[in-house]
């Protein structure tokens, strides 16, 4: 049991993030290219790490309002992460719709059709309080793994 | 009986096996740090690829509807067992003298290509684009870098058996040559073919500048996109064991000097110089370029390190 505890522990350490763009204006998305990898706020010490493909993927990163055009490809794409996975929703746009609340094309929030763990809101957020996100994600992460 | 035993002892425990799966993976984790460090970044813990590794093991493994499933499921096994067996044949000197037998650097030049073909492999049975792109690339790749190597490996094997007029095949007898005349990266004759021998460990293992076969933005990690999971956790296992093989290859071949008789320390010391030329050869190439496209690729790796091979067998030919 001491063995099964001590993997489970290692395997909790190493959450790869991979972002998925739901319309977003691509604020959030700078965000997270740019900010979550340089050295001051580096993700790496966390164990964490970009990666190319959904199927690769452990903490998935949403951003953007869910556009209807763009509705059926997130769930798609979103159905590829294998489980166990956690979802972050980053910025205010996939919990309210943010600036593009009343737009013609979006119609309803990210949680109505995708289970959401974390919200770190921020338009754009702070690249701490993205960094304090990914953290807590690891936290649920850590439990379901 | 006791000969069996040894093979299966130095296959699965050491030097293959085990303490190259663990090297391996600490090598990466080496790799990774360094790779920060150079970017002013704090970067993972050391065993940072073990845990991913570990966590990869827990995963569920999805495979495409349209894929052809055994080849699927059979391409990273063949990378791991080619990768493993590979490990097997590198000596480590002044701990253990190699595989007996007299021709391992050919029986090298064979296993080397394994986890390339098993990338195609994969990449070519995942029905997605992206993978097939992959392929391709890694297939234009391996005709590029294998040419330097087999032209490396005779001049090497070409020093050693002059003296007796022929050529020498066996990874034992070029450890003993060089303990007893010097090793060959002190000899200006050797050079060209190790600076060819650096620019080829980029290449096998698909590090920057030459990692355009998995490249991530281009192609979505071409032959590895559709994998996940424990299929996933083995070819990162294989990456380990190649970078392992092809660094103590490296230190083989060119510098494989032993500090005294204790076996602790000629181990340690064999590591170090595998961690040296992976930091060099690697990692630092790594921190300071970008990505070469196939064709600027294709053409480097025909006019620099071939040309420096062969600039290194002729000189070893004519001066033996």
């Amino acid at each position: 049991m001491i063995l099964k505890d001590r993997l489970k522990n290692m395997a909790a350490r190493s959450p790869w993030l991979y972002r998925i763009n739901a319309g977003s204006c691509n604020g959030c998305d700078v965000e997270l290219a740019t900010t979550a990898l340089i050295p001051r706020y580096d993700v790496e010490r966390l164990g964490c790490r970009y990666c190319g493909s959904p199927k690769h993927a452990d903490i998935v990163l949403i951003t953007g309002p869910l556009t209807t055009m763009v509705r059926d490809k997130v769930i798609r794409v979103y159905d590829e992460i294998p489980h166990p996975k956690v979802t972050v929703a980053v910025g205010i746009c996939p919990i309210s719709g943010g600036v593009f609340r009343d737009s013609h094309s979006v119609r309803g929030t990210l949680d109505e059709v995708i289970p959401v763990d974390i919200n770190v809101p921020g338009c754009p957020p702070r690249p701490q309080a993205i960094l304090e996100g990914v953290a807590k994600a690891m936290e649920i992460w850590k439990t379901r793994i | 009986m006791s000969e069996t035993l040894s093979y299966i002892f130095h296959l699965l425990i050491f030097p293959g096996g085990l303490f190259a799966l663990l090297f391996g993976l600490l090598l990466k984790g080496i790799d990774r740090k360094v790779f920060a460090r150079l970017q002013r970044r704090i970067g993972p813990p050391l065993l940072q690829p073990l845990f991913d590794v570990i966590k990869l093991g827990r995963k569920e493994t999805l495979i495409p509807a349209t894929a052809h499933k055994g080849m699927f499921r059979f391409a990273p096994v063949l990378g791991f067992m080619g990768a493993m067996v590979a490990a097997m044949f590198i000596p480590v000197p002044g701990v253990w003298d190699g595989a007996p037998g007299l021709g391992d650097m050919l029986m090298l030049l064979y296993l080397l290509p394994i986890p390339a073909v098993a990338l195609i492999l994969a990449g070519s049975s995942s029905s997605s684009p992206f993978g097939a792109l992959g392929a391709s690339r890694e297939m234009i790749l391996m005709f590029a870098y294998e040419i330097p190597l087999l032209v490396v490996l005779l001049t090497v094997a070409l020093r050693v058996g002059y003296a007796t007029g022929g050529v020498e095949f066996s990874l034992a007898r070029v450890v003993e040559y060089q303990l007893a005349h010097g090793s060959f990266l002190l000899d200006p004759v050797m050079l060209p073919a190790f600076a060819a021998y650096l620019l080829f460990i980029p290449g096998t293992m698909g590090s920057v500048p030459f990692d355009l076969a998995e490249a991530e933005t281009e192609i979505l990690e071409g032959p590895l996109l559709e994998y996940s999971g424990p299929s996933l956790a083995m070819f990162q296992l294989m990456f380990a064991l190649k970078m392992v093989v092809v660094t103590g290859l490296g230190v083989v071949l060119f510098f494989p000097g032993t500090l005294g008789t204790n076996p602790v320390v000629n181990l340690a010391w064999f590591c170090c110089k595998a961690t040296g030329l992976m930091l060099v050869a690697v990692t630092l190439l790594r921190a300071s370029t970008g990505r070469l496209r196939t064709d600027q690729t294709f053409r480097f790796y025909l006019k620099y390190p071939t040309g420096l091979a062969y600039a290194g067998l002729g000189l070893t030919w004519i001066l033996g």
